[in-house]
Protein backbone atom coordinates (compact mmCIF):
# COMPACT_ATOMS: atom_id res chain seq x y z
CA UNK A 1 0.00 0.00 0.00
CA UNK A 2 3.17 2.34 1.07
CA UNK A 3 4.86 1.47 -1.89
CA UNK A 4 1.75 2.31 -4.31
CA UNK A 5 1.02 5.41 -2.26
CA UNK A 6 5.13 6.64 -3.42
CA UNK A 7 4.49 5.90 -6.72
CA UNK A 8 1.01 7.85 -7.14
CA UNK A 9 2.65 10.83 -5.13
CA UNK A 10 5.91 10.40 -7.77
CA UNK A 11 3.04 10.64 -10.34
CA UNK A 12 1.49 13.34 -9.27
CA UNK A 13 4.79 15.42 -8.06
CA UNK A 14 5.94 14.89 -11.59
CA UNK A 15 3.03 15.87 -13.43
CA UNK A 16 3.04 18.92 -11.55
CA UNK A 17 6.40 19.95 -12.48
CA UNK A 18 6.05 19.31 -16.21
CA UNK A 19 3.13 21.70 -16.21
CA UNK A 20 5.38 23.93 -14.32
CA UNK A 21 8.30 23.63 -16.55
CA UNK A 22 5.56 24.71 -19.70
CA UNK A 23 3.94 27.77 -17.81
CA UNK A 24 7.63 29.43 -17.94
CA UNK A 25 8.89 27.99 -21.06
CA UNK A 26 5.11 29.24 -22.84
CA UNK A 27 6.08 32.76 -20.95
CA UNK A 28 9.10 33.54 -22.55
CA UNK A 29 8.17 31.97 -26.13
CA UNK A 30 4.84 34.03 -25.53
CA UNK A 31 7.06 37.70 -25.57
CA UNK A 32 9.43 35.94 -28.08
CA UNK A 33 5.95 35.77 -30.03
CA UNK A 34 4.47 39.23 -29.89
CA UNK A 35 7.59 41.44 -30.28
CA UNK A 36 7.69 41.49 -33.85
CA UNK A 37 3.82 42.53 -34.03
CA UNK A 38 4.24 44.68 -30.76
CA UNK A 39 7.73 45.77 -31.11
CA UNK A 40 10.82 45.24 -28.47
CA UNK A 41 10.09 48.36 -25.89
CA UNK A 42 10.54 45.89 -23.24
CA UNK A 43 7.99 46.85 -21.22
CA UNK A 44 5.21 46.86 -23.11
CA UNK A 45 5.38 43.33 -24.24
CA UNK A 46 7.15 42.00 -21.64
CA UNK A 47 5.06 43.70 -19.36
CA UNK A 48 1.61 42.08 -20.80
CA UNK A 49 2.56 38.92 -21.36
CA UNK A 50 4.07 38.68 -17.49
CA UNK A 51 0.90 40.08 -16.35
CA UNK A 52 -1.68 37.59 -18.05
CA UNK A 53 0.28 34.33 -17.01
CA UNK A 54 0.16 36.43 -13.00
CA UNK A 55 -3.66 36.81 -13.74
CA UNK A 56 -4.40 33.41 -15.36
CA UNK A 57 -2.36 31.39 -12.81
CA UNK A 58 -4.18 32.43 -10.26
CA UNK A 59 -7.67 31.73 -12.69
CA UNK A 60 -6.20 28.18 -12.84
CA UNK A 61 -5.45 27.93 -8.74
CA UNK A 62 -8.75 29.06 -8.11
CA UNK A 63 -10.70 27.15 -10.64
CA UNK A 64 -8.55 24.06 -10.09
CA UNK A 65 -8.73 24.34 -6.19
CA UNK A 66 -12.72 24.38 -6.48
CA UNK A 67 -13.06 21.59 -9.10
CA UNK A 68 -10.85 18.95 -7.11
CA UNK A 69 -13.37 19.08 -4.23
CA UNK A 70 -16.22 18.76 -6.89
CA UNK A 71 -14.88 15.87 -9.67
CA UNK A 72 -12.33 13.24 -10.34
CA UNK A 73 -9.17 15.25 -9.55
CA UNK A 74 -7.27 12.33 -11.83
CA UNK A 75 -10.22 13.15 -15.18
CA UNK A 76 -9.96 16.11 -14.56
CA UNK A 77 -6.54 16.76 -14.94
CA UNK A 78 -6.37 14.60 -18.56
CA UNK A 79 -9.07 16.39 -19.59
CA UNK A 80 -7.45 19.85 -18.61
CA UNK A 81 -3.96 18.58 -20.06
CA UNK A 82 -5.42 17.17 -23.40
CA UNK A 83 -7.29 20.72 -23.86
CA UNK A 84 -4.20 23.02 -23.39
CA UNK A 85 -1.98 20.82 -25.28
CA UNK A 86 -4.63 20.63 -28.36
CA UNK A 87 -4.57 24.61 -27.72
CA UNK A 88 -0.85 24.91 -27.99
CA UNK A 89 -0.86 22.44 -31.20
CA UNK A 90 -3.53 25.06 -32.86
CA UNK A 91 -1.98 28.49 -31.26
CA UNK A 92 1.17 29.10 -33.85
CA UNK A 93 -1.05 29.09 -36.47
CA UNK A 94 -3.31 32.08 -34.31
CA UNK A 95 -0.40 34.55 -33.41
CA UNK A 96 -0.46 36.37 -36.71
CA UNK A 97 -4.46 37.20 -37.19
CA UNK A 98 -4.69 37.49 -33.48
CA UNK A 99 -1.82 40.16 -33.59
CA UNK A 100 -2.96 42.09 -37.19
CA UNK A 101 -6.75 41.89 -35.33
CA UNK A 102 -5.60 44.24 -32.16
CA UNK A 103 -4.44 46.70 -34.92
CA UNK A 104 -7.12 46.64 -36.77
CA UNK A 105 -9.53 47.42 -34.02
CA UNK A 106 -8.03 50.15 -32.75
CA UNK A 107 -6.17 49.19 -29.99
CA UNK A 108 -2.25 50.15 -29.40
CA UNK A 109 0.67 48.43 -28.85
CA UNK A 110 0.08 48.39 -24.85
CA UNK A 111 -3.53 47.44 -24.45
CA UNK A 112 -3.13 45.49 -28.00
CA UNK A 113 -0.14 42.98 -26.86
CA UNK A 114 -2.16 42.48 -23.45
CA UNK A 115 -5.47 41.34 -25.09
CA UNK A 116 -3.58 39.57 -27.73
CA UNK A 117 -1.60 38.14 -24.70
CA UNK A 118 -5.33 37.16 -23.10
CA UNK A 119 -6.74 35.55 -25.89
CA UNK A 120 -3.28 33.65 -26.80
CA UNK A 121 -2.16 32.26 -23.88
CA UNK A 122 -5.06 32.91 -21.23
CA UNK A 123 -6.20 30.07 -21.30
CA UNK A 124 -3.50 27.54 -21.67
CA UNK A 125 -1.96 29.23 -18.80
CA UNK A 126 -4.82 28.75 -16.63
CA UNK A 127 -5.46 25.43 -17.63
CA UNK A 128 -1.59 24.83 -16.25
CA UNK A 129 -2.85 26.41 -13.51
CA UNK A 130 -5.61 24.08 -12.46
CA UNK A 131 -2.39 21.63 -11.90
CA UNK A 132 -0.74 22.94 -8.37
CA UNK A 133 -4.08 23.07 -6.34
CA UNK A 134 -5.58 19.82 -7.44
CA UNK A 135 -1.79 18.06 -6.97
CA UNK A 136 -2.23 19.23 -3.57
CA UNK A 137 -5.58 18.38 -3.05
CA UNK A 138 -4.59 14.25 -4.84
CA UNK A 139 -1.72 13.81 -2.50
CA UNK A 140 -3.42 14.57 0.54
CA UNK A 141 -5.05 11.97 2.63
CA UNK A 142 -5.47 13.93 6.05
CA UNK A 143 -5.54 17.46 6.78
CA UNK A 144 -2.42 17.70 9.19
CA UNK A 145 -0.54 16.90 5.75
CA UNK A 146 -1.62 19.57 3.74
CA UNK A 147 1.47 21.87 4.45
CA UNK A 148 3.78 19.42 3.38
CA UNK A 149 2.18 18.32 0.64
CA UNK A 150 1.66 22.17 -0.64
CA UNK A 151 4.97 23.16 0.40
CA UNK A 152 6.29 19.96 -1.84
CA UNK A 153 4.43 20.57 -4.78
CA UNK A 154 4.88 24.11 -4.99
CA UNK A 155 8.36 23.68 -4.64
CA UNK A 156 9.24 21.50 -7.32
CA UNK A 157 6.88 22.42 -9.87
CA UNK A 158 8.17 26.37 -9.29
CA UNK A 159 11.75 24.67 -9.70
CA UNK A 160 10.82 22.96 -12.40
CA UNK A 161 9.65 26.37 -13.83
CA UNK A 162 13.06 27.86 -13.45
CA UNK A 163 14.64 25.34 -15.74
CA UNK A 164 11.82 25.87 -18.47
CA UNK A 165 12.75 29.23 -17.97
CA UNK A 166 16.57 29.05 -18.53
CA UNK A 167 16.37 26.29 -20.93
CA UNK A 168 13.87 28.10 -23.00
CA UNK A 169 15.65 31.46 -22.92
CA UNK A 170 19.47 30.31 -23.99
CA UNK A 171 18.98 26.88 -25.98
CA UNK A 172 15.22 26.29 -27.56
CA UNK A 173 15.08 30.11 -29.13
CA UNK A 174 17.76 28.95 -30.99
CA UNK A 175 14.81 26.11 -32.88
CA UNK A 176 11.74 27.15 -34.31
CA UNK A 177 9.51 29.10 -31.95
CA UNK A 178 6.41 27.83 -33.70
CA UNK A 179 7.67 24.13 -33.55
CA UNK A 180 8.58 24.75 -29.98
CA UNK A 181 4.94 25.46 -29.02
CA UNK A 182 3.70 22.28 -30.81
CA UNK A 183 6.07 19.26 -29.85
CA UNK A 184 5.30 21.25 -25.93
CA UNK A 185 1.35 20.98 -27.22
CA UNK A 186 1.87 17.38 -28.14
CA UNK A 187 4.11 16.68 -24.93
CA UNK A 188 0.96 17.87 -22.72
CA UNK A 189 -1.95 16.51 -24.81
CA UNK A 190 -0.29 12.54 -24.65
CA UNK A 191 0.39 13.72 -20.97
CA UNK A 192 -3.12 14.25 -20.43
CA UNK A 193 -4.29 10.82 -22.64
CA UNK A 194 -1.60 8.72 -20.04
CA UNK A 195 -3.89 10.41 -16.90
CA UNK A 196 -7.38 9.90 -18.37
CA UNK A 197 -6.57 6.59 -19.43
CA UNK A 198 -5.31 5.51 -16.36
CA UNK A 199 -8.13 6.96 -14.37
CA UNK A 200 -10.56 5.22 -16.42
CA UNK A 201 -8.91 2.08 -16.05
CA UNK A 202 -8.46 2.12 -12.35
CA UNK A 203 -12.38 3.14 -11.98
CA UNK A 204 -13.71 0.27 -14.29
CA UNK A 205 -10.93 -2.08 -11.83
CA UNK A 206 -12.80 -0.57 -8.60
CA UNK A 207 -16.71 -1.05 -10.12
CA UNK A 208 -15.86 -4.78 -11.22
CA UNK A 209 -14.24 -6.03 -8.16
CA UNK A 210 -17.02 -4.77 -5.81
CA UNK B 1 30.56 48.87 16.47
CA UNK B 2 34.26 49.22 14.74
CA UNK B 3 33.08 46.27 12.19
CA UNK B 4 30.59 48.17 11.24
CA UNK B 5 32.74 51.23 10.72
CA UNK B 6 35.25 48.75 8.64
CA UNK B 7 32.34 47.99 6.55
CA UNK B 8 31.40 51.49 5.59
CA UNK B 9 34.84 51.68 5.03
CA UNK B 10 35.02 49.11 3.03
CA UNK B 11 32.19 49.87 0.65
CA UNK B 12 32.85 53.56 0.36
CA UNK B 13 35.90 52.06 -1.19
CA UNK B 14 34.40 49.58 -3.48
CA UNK B 15 32.06 52.42 -4.44
CA UNK B 16 35.07 54.59 -5.32
CA UNK B 17 36.63 51.81 -7.09
CA UNK B 18 33.99 51.56 -9.16
CA UNK B 19 33.07 55.25 -9.80
CA UNK B 20 37.12 55.40 -10.73
CA UNK B 21 37.38 52.47 -12.88
CA UNK B 22 34.45 54.16 -15.05
CA UNK B 23 36.29 57.01 -15.80
CA UNK B 24 39.33 55.20 -16.47
CA UNK B 25 37.75 53.14 -18.87
CA UNK B 26 36.35 56.44 -20.65
CA UNK B 27 39.99 58.17 -20.67
CA UNK B 28 40.27 57.42 -23.72
CA UNK B 29 37.40 59.47 -25.13
CA UNK B 30 38.42 61.92 -22.80
CA UNK B 31 36.05 63.00 -19.38
CA UNK B 32 32.39 61.74 -18.88
CA UNK B 33 30.24 64.67 -19.92
CA UNK B 34 26.76 62.54 -19.30
CA UNK B 35 25.28 59.65 -17.98
CA UNK B 36 21.89 58.62 -18.44
CA UNK B 37 19.86 55.71 -17.70
CA UNK B 38 16.76 55.16 -20.45
CA UNK B 39 14.53 52.42 -21.05
CA UNK B 40 16.41 50.55 -23.06
CA UNK B 41 20.28 51.23 -22.24
CA UNK B 42 22.78 53.39 -20.36
CA UNK B 43 24.05 56.12 -22.10
CA UNK B 44 27.91 57.57 -21.67
CA UNK B 45 28.56 61.00 -23.43
CA UNK B 46 32.59 61.95 -23.59
CA UNK B 47 34.27 64.70 -24.34
CA UNK B 48 37.79 65.39 -24.90
CA UNK B 49 38.31 68.88 -26.73
CA UNK B 50 35.86 69.23 -29.04
CA UNK B 51 35.68 65.42 -30.04
CA UNK B 52 32.16 64.16 -28.90
CA UNK B 53 31.60 60.34 -28.08
CA UNK B 54 28.08 58.31 -27.45
CA UNK B 55 28.25 55.10 -26.17
CA UNK B 56 25.92 52.52 -24.82
CA UNK B 57 26.53 50.25 -21.63
CA UNK B 58 29.52 48.48 -21.35
CA UNK B 59 29.73 47.78 -24.74
CA UNK B 60 33.62 46.32 -25.68
CA UNK B 61 36.08 48.72 -25.43
CA UNK B 62 36.56 49.88 -29.41
CA UNK B 63 32.78 49.56 -30.07
CA UNK B 64 31.24 53.66 -30.39
CA UNK B 65 27.94 54.25 -31.51
CA UNK B 66 28.82 58.03 -32.60
CA UNK B 67 31.57 60.36 -32.84
CA UNK B 68 31.34 63.82 -33.48
CA UNK B 69 34.16 66.94 -33.79
CA UNK B 70 31.76 69.76 -32.99
CA UNK B 71 34.19 72.02 -34.48
CA UNK B 72 34.33 69.77 -37.79
CA UNK B 73 31.04 68.87 -38.12
CA UNK B 74 31.47 67.73 -41.52
CA UNK B 75 34.36 65.13 -40.63
CA UNK B 76 32.94 61.48 -40.58
CA UNK B 77 35.27 59.87 -37.71
CA UNK B 78 33.27 56.65 -37.78
CA UNK B 79 33.92 54.54 -41.74
CA UNK B 80 30.24 53.74 -41.13
CA UNK B 81 28.67 56.57 -41.87
CA UNK B 82 30.39 57.61 -44.53
CA UNK B 83 29.70 54.10 -46.13
CA UNK B 84 25.80 54.67 -45.56
CA UNK B 85 26.02 57.08 -48.31
CA UNK B 86 25.92 54.20 -50.82
CA UNK B 87 22.81 54.33 -50.81
CA UNK B 88 23.14 57.92 -53.04
CA UNK B 89 25.06 55.78 -55.91
CA UNK B 90 21.75 53.80 -56.25
CA UNK B 91 19.11 57.04 -55.76
CA UNK B 92 21.65 59.89 -56.87
CA UNK B 93 18.67 62.52 -55.81
CA UNK B 94 16.66 61.02 -53.30
CA UNK B 95 13.35 62.38 -52.47
CA UNK B 96 12.84 60.54 -49.26
CA UNK B 97 14.83 58.87 -46.97
CA UNK B 98 14.28 56.73 -43.60
CA UNK B 99 17.03 56.00 -41.18
CA UNK B 100 15.77 53.30 -38.40
CA UNK B 101 18.12 54.38 -35.18
CA UNK B 102 19.50 57.94 -34.74
CA UNK B 103 22.76 57.35 -32.13
CA UNK B 104 24.46 60.76 -32.23
CA UNK B 105 22.33 61.33 -35.72
CA UNK B 106 25.36 61.50 -37.96
CA UNK B 107 24.39 59.79 -40.52
CA UNK B 108 20.58 61.96 -41.03
CA UNK B 109 22.66 64.86 -40.45
CA UNK B 110 24.99 64.73 -42.76
CA UNK B 111 22.12 63.52 -45.73
CA UNK B 112 20.32 66.60 -44.71
CA UNK B 113 23.48 68.71 -45.35
CA UNK B 114 24.31 67.36 -48.49
CA UNK B 115 21.00 67.16 -49.89
CA UNK B 116 19.35 70.01 -49.33
CA UNK B 117 15.84 69.14 -50.54
CA UNK B 118 15.68 65.52 -49.49
CA UNK B 119 12.84 64.80 -46.88
CA UNK B 120 14.37 62.76 -43.95
CA UNK B 121 12.49 60.80 -41.31
CA UNK B 122 14.47 59.04 -38.43
CA UNK B 123 13.24 56.17 -36.70
CA UNK B 124 14.66 56.37 -33.12
CA UNK B 125 12.63 53.36 -30.26
CA UNK B 126 14.53 55.14 -27.22
CA UNK B 127 13.41 58.64 -26.00
CA UNK B 128 16.27 59.84 -24.35
CA UNK B 129 18.91 59.55 -27.37
CA UNK B 130 17.30 62.66 -29.65
CA UNK B 131 17.95 64.76 -26.23
CA UNK B 132 21.00 63.90 -25.92
CA UNK B 133 21.96 64.16 -29.92
CA UNK B 134 20.52 67.91 -29.68
CA UNK B 135 22.64 68.70 -26.69
CA UNK B 136 26.08 66.89 -27.78
CA UNK B 137 25.79 66.52 -31.07
CA UNK B 138 24.91 69.20 -33.17
CA UNK B 139 21.57 67.46 -34.39
CA UNK B 140 18.78 69.65 -34.89
CA UNK B 141 15.44 69.16 -36.20
CA UNK B 142 13.53 70.89 -39.20
CA UNK B 143 11.07 70.79 -41.59
CA UNK B 144 13.15 68.29 -43.41
CA UNK B 145 14.34 66.43 -41.17
CA UNK B 146 12.00 64.92 -38.41
CA UNK B 147 12.89 61.93 -35.71
CA UNK B 148 10.18 60.26 -34.96
CA UNK B 149 10.15 58.03 -31.44
CA UNK B 150 9.22 54.51 -32.28
CA UNK B 151 10.14 50.59 -32.80
CA UNK B 152 11.62 50.74 -36.21
CA UNK B 153 9.03 47.97 -37.61
CA UNK B 154 5.98 49.26 -35.56
CA UNK B 155 6.27 52.12 -37.62
CA UNK B 156 6.86 50.78 -40.76
CA UNK B 157 4.04 48.88 -40.10
CA UNK B 158 1.59 51.64 -38.89
CA UNK B 159 2.74 53.28 -42.37
CA UNK B 160 1.57 50.16 -44.17
CA UNK B 161 -1.68 50.48 -42.26
CA UNK B 162 -2.33 54.01 -43.16
CA UNK B 163 -1.28 53.34 -46.60
CA UNK B 164 0.81 56.36 -46.79
CA UNK B 165 1.43 56.89 -50.41
CA UNK B 166 5.08 58.44 -50.23
CA UNK B 167 7.53 55.71 -50.81
CA UNK B 168 11.16 56.30 -49.70
CA UNK B 169 13.65 56.16 -52.05
CA UNK B 170 16.73 54.64 -49.43
CA UNK B 171 16.05 53.30 -46.63
CA UNK B 172 18.97 52.81 -43.83
CA UNK B 173 18.99 49.89 -41.21
CA UNK B 174 21.12 50.69 -38.39
CA UNK B 175 19.11 50.36 -34.93
CA UNK B 176 21.67 48.05 -34.02
CA UNK B 177 24.37 48.27 -31.35
CA UNK B 178 26.98 45.56 -32.02
CA UNK B 179 26.36 44.02 -28.38
CA UNK B 180 22.40 43.58 -28.85
CA UNK B 181 20.75 43.47 -32.22
CA UNK B 182 16.67 43.33 -32.03
CA UNK B 183 15.72 40.20 -33.86
CA UNK B 184 12.54 41.61 -34.79
CA UNK B 185 14.50 44.03 -36.94
CA UNK B 186 16.49 41.14 -39.18
CA UNK B 187 13.66 38.87 -40.18
CA UNK B 188 12.57 37.95 -43.89
CA UNK B 189 9.41 39.35 -42.58
CA UNK B 190 10.09 42.55 -41.43
CA UNK B 191 12.29 42.99 -44.43
CA UNK B 192 9.00 42.29 -46.72
CA UNK B 193 7.53 45.31 -44.59
CA UNK B 194 10.64 47.19 -45.32
CA UNK B 195 9.61 46.59 -49.04
CA UNK B 196 6.28 47.82 -48.81
CA UNK B 197 7.23 51.46 -47.93
CA UNK B 198 10.08 51.34 -49.90
CA UNK B 199 9.90 52.91 -53.70
CA UNK B 200 9.83 50.46 -56.34
CA UNK B 201 13.14 52.13 -58.09
CA UNK B 202 14.31 52.60 -54.24
CA UNK B 203 17.03 50.69 -52.52
CA UNK B 204 17.76 49.69 -48.75
CA UNK B 205 20.71 49.61 -47.07
CA UNK B 206 21.48 47.58 -43.52
CA UNK B 207 24.83 48.86 -41.71
CA UNK B 208 26.11 45.02 -40.71
CA UNK B 209 29.47 43.77 -39.05
CA UNK B 210 30.71 41.20 -41.44
CA UNK B 211 33.41 39.09 -38.92
CA UNK B 212 30.38 37.12 -37.22
CA UNK B 213 28.07 34.62 -38.23
CA UNK B 214 25.02 36.54 -38.17
CA UNK B 215 26.13 38.61 -41.16
CA UNK B 216 25.74 35.52 -43.85
CA UNK B 217 22.38 34.87 -42.38
CA UNK B 218 21.49 38.49 -43.09
CA UNK B 219 22.94 38.11 -46.84
CA UNK B 220 20.60 35.05 -47.24
CA UNK B 221 17.76 36.85 -45.51
CA UNK B 222 17.85 40.05 -48.02
CA UNK B 223 18.72 37.52 -51.05
CA UNK B 224 15.38 36.20 -50.08
CA UNK B 225 13.83 39.19 -49.82
CA UNK B 226 14.85 41.31 -52.85
CA UNK B 227 16.11 38.56 -54.86
CA UNK B 228 19.68 40.74 -55.21
CA UNK B 229 22.47 41.48 -52.41
CA UNK B 230 25.57 43.66 -52.87
CA UNK B 231 27.76 45.05 -50.16
CA UNK B 232 29.97 48.00 -49.38
CA UNK B 233 32.70 46.61 -46.87
CA UNK B 234 34.76 48.88 -44.49
CA UNK B 235 38.12 48.85 -44.97
CA UNK B 236 39.72 49.69 -41.71
CA UNK B 237 36.30 48.56 -39.23
CA UNK B 238 34.22 45.52 -39.33
CA UNK B 239 31.19 47.75 -40.58
CA UNK B 240 29.76 46.61 -43.86
CA UNK B 241 26.57 47.80 -45.74
CA UNK B 242 24.40 45.43 -47.23
CA UNK B 243 22.25 47.04 -50.40
CA UNK B 244 19.40 45.35 -51.94
CA UNK B 245 17.93 47.37 -54.17
CA UNK B 246 13.47 47.20 -55.16
CA UNK B 247 12.18 45.56 -58.33
CA UNK B 248 12.78 48.66 -60.86
CA UNK B 249 16.04 49.74 -59.45
CA UNK B 250 19.41 48.65 -61.39
CA UNK B 251 22.38 46.58 -59.46
CA UNK B 252 25.42 48.17 -60.06
CA UNK B 253 29.02 46.91 -61.82
CA UNK B 254 32.21 47.60 -59.82
CA UNK B 255 32.62 50.57 -62.71
CA UNK B 256 29.17 51.72 -62.43
CA UNK B 257 29.94 51.97 -58.62
CA UNK B 258 32.87 54.21 -59.45
CA UNK B 259 31.49 56.64 -62.07
CA UNK B 260 28.48 57.13 -59.63
CA UNK B 261 30.72 57.67 -56.64
CA UNK B 262 32.28 60.02 -59.27
CA UNK B 263 29.23 62.02 -60.09
CA UNK B 264 28.38 62.12 -56.34
CA UNK B 265 31.23 63.50 -55.58
CA UNK B 266 31.19 66.14 -57.56
CA UNK B 267 27.51 66.92 -57.36
CA UNK B 268 27.26 66.92 -53.55
CA UNK B 269 30.64 67.73 -52.79
CA UNK B 270 31.12 65.37 -49.40
CA UNK B 271 33.87 66.48 -47.47
CA UNK B 272 34.77 62.48 -47.58
CA UNK B 273 36.51 60.30 -50.33
CA UNK B 274 32.88 58.53 -51.50
CA UNK B 275 35.10 56.86 -54.22
CA UNK B 276 37.05 55.21 -51.90
CA UNK B 277 33.56 54.10 -50.04
CA UNK B 278 33.30 52.63 -54.08
CA UNK B 279 36.38 51.11 -54.05
CA UNK B 280 35.34 48.60 -50.67
CA UNK B 281 32.38 47.72 -53.30
CA UNK B 282 31.50 43.79 -53.79
CA UNK B 283 28.49 43.20 -56.67
CA UNK B 284 27.46 39.56 -55.62
CA UNK B 285 27.69 38.15 -52.03
CA UNK B 286 26.31 34.00 -52.27
CA UNK B 287 26.05 32.55 -48.81
CA UNK B 288 26.74 28.94 -48.23
CA UNK B 289 23.56 27.43 -49.08
CA UNK B 290 23.18 25.64 -45.02
CA UNK B 291 23.08 29.29 -44.22
CA UNK B 292 19.19 29.84 -42.55
CA UNK B 293 17.14 32.91 -43.38
CA UNK B 294 16.36 34.49 -40.33
CA UNK B 295 12.73 34.40 -39.90
CA UNK B 296 9.96 35.37 -36.75
CA UNK B 297 10.05 32.24 -36.00
CA UNK B 298 13.24 31.14 -35.43
CA UNK B 299 16.10 34.41 -35.49
CA UNK B 300 19.06 33.46 -32.89
CA UNK B 301 21.04 36.61 -34.06
CA UNK B 302 22.76 37.29 -30.81
CA UNK B 303 23.81 34.32 -30.83
CA UNK B 304 25.12 33.89 -34.77
CA UNK B 305 26.65 37.26 -33.41
CA UNK B 306 28.85 35.98 -31.03
CA UNK B 307 30.52 32.94 -33.35
CA UNK B 308 32.88 34.03 -35.64
CA UNK B 309 32.47 33.62 -39.22
CA UNK B 310 34.20 30.31 -40.69
CA UNK B 311 34.98 31.81 -44.10
CA UNK B 312 36.15 35.13 -43.18
CA UNK B 313 39.83 34.60 -44.45
CA UNK B 314 39.13 33.43 -48.39
CA UNK B 315 36.14 36.45 -48.57
CA UNK B 316 38.71 38.78 -47.05
CA UNK B 317 40.57 37.43 -50.20
CA UNK B 318 38.08 37.96 -52.54
CA UNK B 319 37.26 41.31 -51.21
CA UNK B 320 40.92 42.05 -51.46
CA UNK B 321 41.08 41.15 -55.04
CA UNK B 322 37.84 42.79 -56.11
CA UNK B 323 39.71 45.74 -54.59
CA UNK B 324 42.53 45.26 -56.97
CA UNK B 325 40.29 44.89 -59.60
CA UNK B 326 38.62 47.98 -59.08
CA UNK B 327 41.93 49.94 -58.83
CA UNK B 328 42.51 48.71 -62.10
CA UNK B 329 38.70 50.23 -63.84
CA UNK B 330 39.42 53.14 -62.06
CA UNK B 331 42.56 54.20 -63.35
CA UNK B 332 40.49 53.24 -66.94
CA UNK B 333 37.75 55.17 -66.32
CA UNK B 334 37.73 58.58 -67.67
CA UNK B 335 35.81 60.90 -65.32
CA UNK B 336 32.69 62.78 -66.50
CA UNK B 337 34.15 66.15 -65.32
Amino acid sequence: MTGNNKMRATGVIFIACVCGWFVMELEILGVRALAPYFGSAVYVVMGSVVGVFLLSLSAGYMSGGWLSKKVNIQRMLGINLILCGTWLFAMPAFIEPVCDGMYNIGLDERWGSLLAAIILFGLPTMLLGTVTPSAVQWLTRQASDSGVNAGLVLALSTTASFAGCVVTAFYLVLVSLRLTIRISGIILFVLGCAILVQAVLRRRRWTSSS
Amino acid sequence: MDKLVLKLCFCAAIVWQATTAGTAAGARWGRLVHKRDSLYQVIYVYKQGTVVTLRFGKQPAEQLQSQVDVSNLRQHRLEYTKIAFCGMLYKPAPRRILVLGLGGGVIPREMHHYFPTTLIDVVEIDPEIPKIAREFFCFAEDDRLKVHIADGRMFIRERIRRKVEDKYDIVILDAFNSEYIPFHLTTKEFLEEVKEVLADDGVVVANVFYNNRLFEAQCATFLAVFGRCQVFFGSYTNNAMLVSPGQKCQTLTIREAMKQANILQHKANPAFDMLAVSKQFRPSIRPAPSVKVLTDDRAPVNRLQKQKRRRTEQQDNETAGKRKEADLTVDNTPSPY
